[in-house]
């Protein structure tokens, strides 16, 4: 699928095909996709634990409900935890890191970065003041955590599958997976093939960017350029807008087909 | 209570509005009407009682749901339509059918999938 595509057909999906198994393969693909995110430091921030649902006991996986995620353990056939792992706050660990980019020429002395700063004067400067802020550690890894499921989620949609974020008793969690104490649960994310309109008769609707961004300063809003607008929709990231009586209908068959309220 | 005088209450009549279930055909009225006053007698509450329970009043002054009681609840449901010996999908669905009168009556709560 055309990238533009993956990124304007990405939907939360919250109905999937229960029993359609989810490919390994896919699931590989898609943690390399993680892998691939830009990271700071290049540090392995993020962490993914997948649990294939059909592999959890039945206790353990009603332990894992909450009252927002219920059904969606019972539909999703994947569920991937990601963390994101505060052994970067060493700053050893940040320390090398650092090197490694720095003899790999991916930082460099044309902007300032050498193997002696790295060595003599980076811990001290950089490193060690900015970790001993647990806000700072904390926003670090999450958000660069966050880079990389935004990148296994779009992987998703261009292998066909649907996917949705969402917390899940994260108690139960720990006592049955044993995750580090270093390790901040993020996201667990559902994947399986969507049992419903993988778009969904449209997208969620979205302000428009000049409501969100803006070009200098504040007080000026971004204005987009129609043309511009008119070819990322021919592109297909740009969608229509959903249709609510249609996604209602569909809903209704959907919530009757898996004895849901309706 | 009789599926009338469930019929009757303004929760329910909330239920049907935003569930927009009065296009269903009346058994499938009749049978929801007759689930739901079958678990307020199970669960000794009018259908009205059994909405605003599930609500409290925040110190801000602002209206919240009880975690504990609509896990009560919840458990109450299970136990309903166990006693009243439905199994398998119609377990589910049954279930399922109560907790959508809550939903629309704004207690936020899930049920369980049947995947068949």
């Amino acid at each position: 699928m055309e990238f533009k595509q993956v990124l304007g057909n990405r939907r939360s999906i919250r109905y999937f095909e229960p029993d359609k198994p989810v490919e390994k393969e896919k699931i590989q693909t898609m943690l390399e996709a993680a892998n691939r995110a830009s990271r700071s430091g290049n540090i392995d921030y993020w962490k993914a634990l997948v649990v294939y649902r059909d592999d959890l006991d039945a206790e353990t996986l009603d332990a894992l409900r909450v009252p927002t995620t219920t059904a969606d353990l019972d539909l999703a056939p994947v569920q991937i935890y990601f963390f994101a792992d505060c052994s970067y706050a060493d700053p050893a660990n940040f320390r090398k890191n650092l090197k490694e980019l720095v003899t790999l020429g991916a930082l460099n002395p044309s902007h300032g970065w050498s193997d002696a700063y790295v060595d003599e004067n980076v811990v001290g400067q950089i490193i060690t003041p900015m970790l001993s802020d647990p806000a700072v550690v904390g926003w670090m890894g999450t958000i660069e955590t966050g880079l990389a499921i935004s990148s296994a989620m779009l992987t998703a949609v261009d292998e066909g599958l649907g996917c949705c974020l969402h917390a899940v008793n994260m108690e139960t969690a720990k006592q049955v997976f044993k995750y580090p104490d270093h390790w901040i649960p993020c996201w667990t994310l559902l994947v399986g093939y969507p049992a419903e309109d993988p778009l969904t008769g449209g997208q969620r609707p979205r302000r428009s960017i000049s409501s969100l961004a803006f070009m200098n300063n504040l007080d000026t809003p971004f204005e987009e350029d129609p043309a511009v607008t008119e070819k990322l929709k021919a592109q297909g990231l740009i969608q229509n807008e959903i249709d609510a009586d249609k996604r209602a209908a569909e809903v209704r068959q959907l919530a009757r087909r898996f004895g849901l309220p309706e | 209570m009789n599926p009338e005088e469930v019929a009757a209450a303004p929760s329910v009549v909330r239920w049907f509005d935003s569930a927009r279930l009065h296009s269903d055909t009346d058994d499938e009225k009749q049978l929801r009407l007759t689930l739901l006053g079958g678990f307020c007698d199970h669960y000794g509450q009018s259908p009205d009682e059994l909405a605003a329970g599930l609500t409290r009043t925040t110190k801000a002054g602002e209206s919240a749901i009880s975690a504990k009681r609509r896990a009560a609840v919840d458990a109450a449901i299970d136990e309903f339509v166990e006693k009243s010996g439905f199994t398998g999908r119609d377990a589910v669905v049954n279930g399922n059918m109560i907790r959508s009168f809550l939903v629309h009556n704004g207690i936020f709560i899930q049920g369980r999938a049947w995947r068949g």
